[in-house]
Order: C-alpha cells, then sequence, then structure tokens
C-alpha cells in the first residue's frame, strides 16, 4: 500500500515538479486564464493568440476493500482561437493497481481499464494510454459586461477501445469586485466503450453508457494570486443514451487552493464521497457500501493537480 | 518521500520570486506627466463610513478602502492614485482631474497580470477624457470594451467612476 501511494504521489509530484520549473523559464509576454478549480469549468477563456500548456494529475484512492490506486494524466495544449472560442487537445493515460477493490471485494479494474478481466483474487496493475481528445469552448455570455457568464463545451474522445463525446453548459456568477467566483457545469457525455459482454465473458461489444454530471463551485481570492474554496460533484452514470438505466450517483465534496501567477498557475482539489449514494436499477449488486459507490469510476478519495504555463 | 512533498512549496517559491510586477511610472513620475510644472498638496482623506455608503450608492461600485490618496494642483484640478482589483492583484493608476471636476487623463502605474496590459493603450485611456461624475462610464456604453481585457477594461473603468463620485461628494467639498 505505502508502495502504491508513494508511486502515485511520486508522478503527481514529477508532473508538478516539471511544470513549476518549466514555468519558471517561460518568456515575459505572455496572454493566459488558467483553472481556477481542479473539476468546474469557467467560462474565463484564453485571449485570441494565446497558447497554454497544462498537465493534470488524478489519484484515485480507495474503494470497498484491499487497495486500490488511480492516476490519470493529461497533457493537455490550449490555444485560443478567438476572444471567445478556445480550442485545446490531449493526451489521457492511466495507470492503476487494484486488489480485492470492488463489488463482494474482487479484484475490479478501473473505469479506463475495464475490459481487463483479472482474477478475483489478483493483484492487477496497468498502465496503459487512453485516447486522444479534442475540446473546443464558445463562451456566449462574459461574466464581466452580462449578467451571466455563460458557455458550451464539446470534447470528443477518441482511443482503441472507447469513444466519448462530452458536453457542458458552463455558466459563471461572479461577486464582490469578481474576489468570489462561482461556477456550475451541467455534464452530458454519451461514450462508447468496447468491454466484455454482460451476459457471456467469451467475447467483446461496444456498450453504451452515459455520464450526467452536476457540478458547483465557489472560490475566493483572499490574497493577491492566491485563491481558495470548495467544489461539489455529482456524477451520474446511465447505461443507456436517454437517462434510463441509472447504474451510479455519487457525490464529492472538497477543499480547491489555486495559485495564478503571471507566467504560470497551479490548482490542488481534494474531494472525499460523501455517504449519499443510493441503489438504482442498473447498479452492480455489492457496489454500495456505507451509502458510498464505488463502481467502475467511482472511489472514495480524489486528489487532482492541475497546472499550466503560457507562453 | 517526505522530503520530496516539502520541495512543493519549495518549488512554488523558487518560480514565484521572478515573477515581477511591470512598473511603469511611479507616482511622483505620473504627477509630473500630468500637472506638468505644478506643484501638487498631498490633502489625503479617509471616508467616513456615511461618505463610503453614499459613493457606493451612487456609483454603485464598492469602495476598496476608505483612504484616498489625493493631491491638490497648485494650476488647479486634483491628482488621485488609486487601484482596482485585477484577475491576479490590484492595478495601480493615477487619476487627472481638471478645476472643473473632469477627468484631464488616466496612468496605469503598474501592471502585474498574465494579460490585459491593452488597458494602457492611450486611445482606450483618453476615452475618459472630459468625463464627469453625471457621465454613465458603462464599459460598452460609453467606455468600449476591450475583447480579450475585459477584467481590467471594467475594473479601471469602475475605478474612474468611484473617483468621480469620491470628488463630486467629498473632494469638491473640502476646503482648499
Amino acid at each position: 500500500m505505502k508502495h502504491a501511494v508513494r508511486r502515485c504521489a511520486g508522478i503527481c509530484l514529477s508532473a508538478l515538479a516539471a511544470i513549476v520549473t518549466l514555468a519558471g523559464s517561460a518568456v515575459s509576454r505572455v496572454h493566459a486564464e488558467e483553472s481556477q478549480f481542479g473539476y468546474v469549468y469557467t467560462t474565463d477563456l484564453l485571449p485570441q493568440g494565446a497558447k497554454e500548456v497544462e498537465q493534470w494529475a488524478t489519484w484515485r484512492h480507495q474503494k470497498v476493500a484491499g487497495y486500490f490506486d488511480q492516476v490519470d494524466g493529461r497533457t493537455e495544449f490550449e490555444y485560443g482561437m478567438t476572444d471567445k472560442l478556445q480550442l485545446a487537445f490531449y493526451a489521457n493515460y492511466v495507470w492503476s493497481r487494484a486488489y480485492h477493490n470492488g463489488p463482494f471485494e474482487e479484484t475490479t479494474p478501473p473505469e479506463p481499464l475495464s475490459y481487463d478481466r483479472p482474477g478475483p483474487d489478483d493483484h492487477y496493475s496497468a498502465k496503459r494510454f487512453v485516447g486522444f481528445s479534442g475540446e473546443a469552448i464558445y463562451r456566449i455570455w462574459s461574466p464581466y459586461t452580462d449578467p451571466l457568464g455563460v458557455a458550451v463545451y464539446v470534447e470528443p474522445t477518441v482511443g482503441p477501445q472507447f469513444r466519448e463525446l462530452e458536453t457542458k453548459l458552463i455558466l459563471q456568477k461572479n461577486f464582490f469586485d469578481d474576489r468570489l467566483v462561482t461556477a456550475f457545469n451541467f455534464t452530458y457525455a454519451p461514450e462508447l466503450r468496447y468491454d466484455w459482454s454482460d451476459d457471456a465473458m467469451t467475447h467483446k461489444r461496444w456498450q453504451e453508457e452515459t455520464d450526467v454530471n452536476l457540478n458547483v463551485a465557489a472560490s475566493y481570492r483572499f490574497a493577491p494570486n492566491w485563491s481558495a474554496g470548495v467544489e461539489l460533484l455529482n456524477e451520474r452514470e446511465y447505461a443507456s443514451y436517454n437517462f434510463s438505466n441509472e447504474a451510479n450517483d455519487g457525490y464529492y465534496v472538497g477543499p480547491v487552493i489555486h495559485y495564478g501567477g503571471k507566467k504560470f498557475f497551479v490548482t490542488a482539489t481534494f474531494l472525499e464521497q460523501l455517504p449519499w449514494a443510493s441503489s438504482h436499477s442498473d447498479t452492480v449488486p455489492g457496489a454500495i457500501v456505507g451509502r458510498r459507490i464505488y463502481d467502475n469510476d467511482f472511489e472514495k478519495y480524489r486528489v487532482r493537480i492541475k497546472a499550466g504555463w503560457y507562453f | 518521500m517526505k522530503s520530496r512533498f516539502l520541495l512543493i512549496p519549495a518549488y512554488a517559491l523558487v518560480v514565484a520570486a521572478p515573477v515581477q510586477a511591470t512598473v511603469y511610472m511611479s507616482v511622483e513620475q505620473a504627477q509630473a506627466q500630468m500637472f506638468p510644472g505644478a506643484t501638487l498638496t498631498p490633502d489625503f482623506v479617509t471616508l467616513t463610513p456615511e461618505q463610503v455608503k453614499a459613493i457606493e450608492k451612487a456609483c454603485d461600485v464598492n469602495v476598496l478602502s476608505p483612504n484616498v490618496k489625493a493631491w491638490r494642483a497648485s494650476t488647479g484640478g486634483w491628482f488621485i492614485a488609486d487601484q482596482v482589483v485585477g484577475k491576479h492583484e490590484f492595478i495601480p493608476f493615477a487619476l487627472a482631474l481638471d478645476d472643473k471636476g473632469a477627468v484631464k487623463s488616466v496612468e496605469i502605474l503598474e501592471y502585474r497580470e498574465t494579460y490585459g496590459d491593452q488597458v494602457r493603450n492611450e486611445a482606450w485611456r483618453a476615452q475618459f477624457t472630459g468625463k464627469t461624475h453625471a457621465a454613465p462610464l458603462k464599459l460598452g456604453t460609453d467606455i468600449q470594451n476591450i475583447s480579450g481585457a475585459t477584467l481590467s477594461s471594467r475594473h479601471i473603468t469602475d475605478g474612474v467612476k468611484r473617483l468621480l463620485t469620491t470628488y463630486d461628494l467629498v473632494l469638491s467639498k473640502q476646503q482648499g
């Protein structure tokens, strides 16, 4: 266990160290708009012609029992096409280890690697490339000139075993001379996952799933360059595209801290799942323990560190 | 492992240290440029809670500090050094008013933000010239927005409006 924690922390720290080191050598004439939250998006975008590189590391920890660790990595390039349209392109990759972590304490791989089928008592470990993603955010209203910031987000992901079209409605409202930033995201993300058939383990097929998230966050700039706040996520999964066959429903809450400098930013969020989960028509038996859901894409703790630099 | 965790703040310090503000001019330099040849006499004011409330009600802009750093010009008019909220840090600026309380000029003294330094553009700042407390001073109405620098544009506009109202309600009533 300690080895896994060290490995997770090592990956996160290495990514962070590389980013902040590179950030220190960035050129002086820069444009940027940083992520103030770990999970929740705002309508603040890069100005036209501005470029940014971001590195994300998300550590997911602990499921039903045994041990479980997963580190999702994301390396991203963002570009301001216009002052209202921001494009991004990134690579997603994952490392995980698991043992007796799933329903009925069977070893279960995480969602990005759900096509793997380890034995129930195996010590599972894998690292894999997940896929490339493209992302576009278009701002309709600005929180600085309109009553409410409004933006729409589209992100297709294509990978060897995975296809997804993630869409978001992003709302932002600022208070106290824009020092208090609040934001709400509604996410609808239909996906296809090439996975083992539920009824027979002899062949794989493309399966439908939809992630629906209702996320809200608030952050206050308490000192120059520094802001801190809280994020609350509600993540729902459906085994369909039309909100039928609900499988999972999890809630997460936790603090976020953000440093925004002239040439770089760092954001860190810690989340814990709340004991608010309930059983639905397609919930996997044994996946809810202590009113927390521990199916593929859910775990007890999450830590996300995002860092970016501008050039 | 613990020692690697301790590197996080160390990295932050190393990187944060070289982030310098861009200082365009000092208060003294701004005074010399905005009131050439004039002698400026400090007439600093601490606003009472009632005055703060009255200013906020009149201009619909929050008063950040009750302390007003104002100087009287020997040639007539006022010089005020103030600041507004930027994305990450405050943006110090200076406002010169003529003897009738109309804007002579606006200068950005320092700019520490990642982007938005187009508010230093002379043509954009010239939009304020001649404005009084009676002007709308609203971004997108009588002051043009700078796309890609909206937050800074709006806060500078609000800052000028707040100081014009401060002049109207407080400074103009001060004994000379």
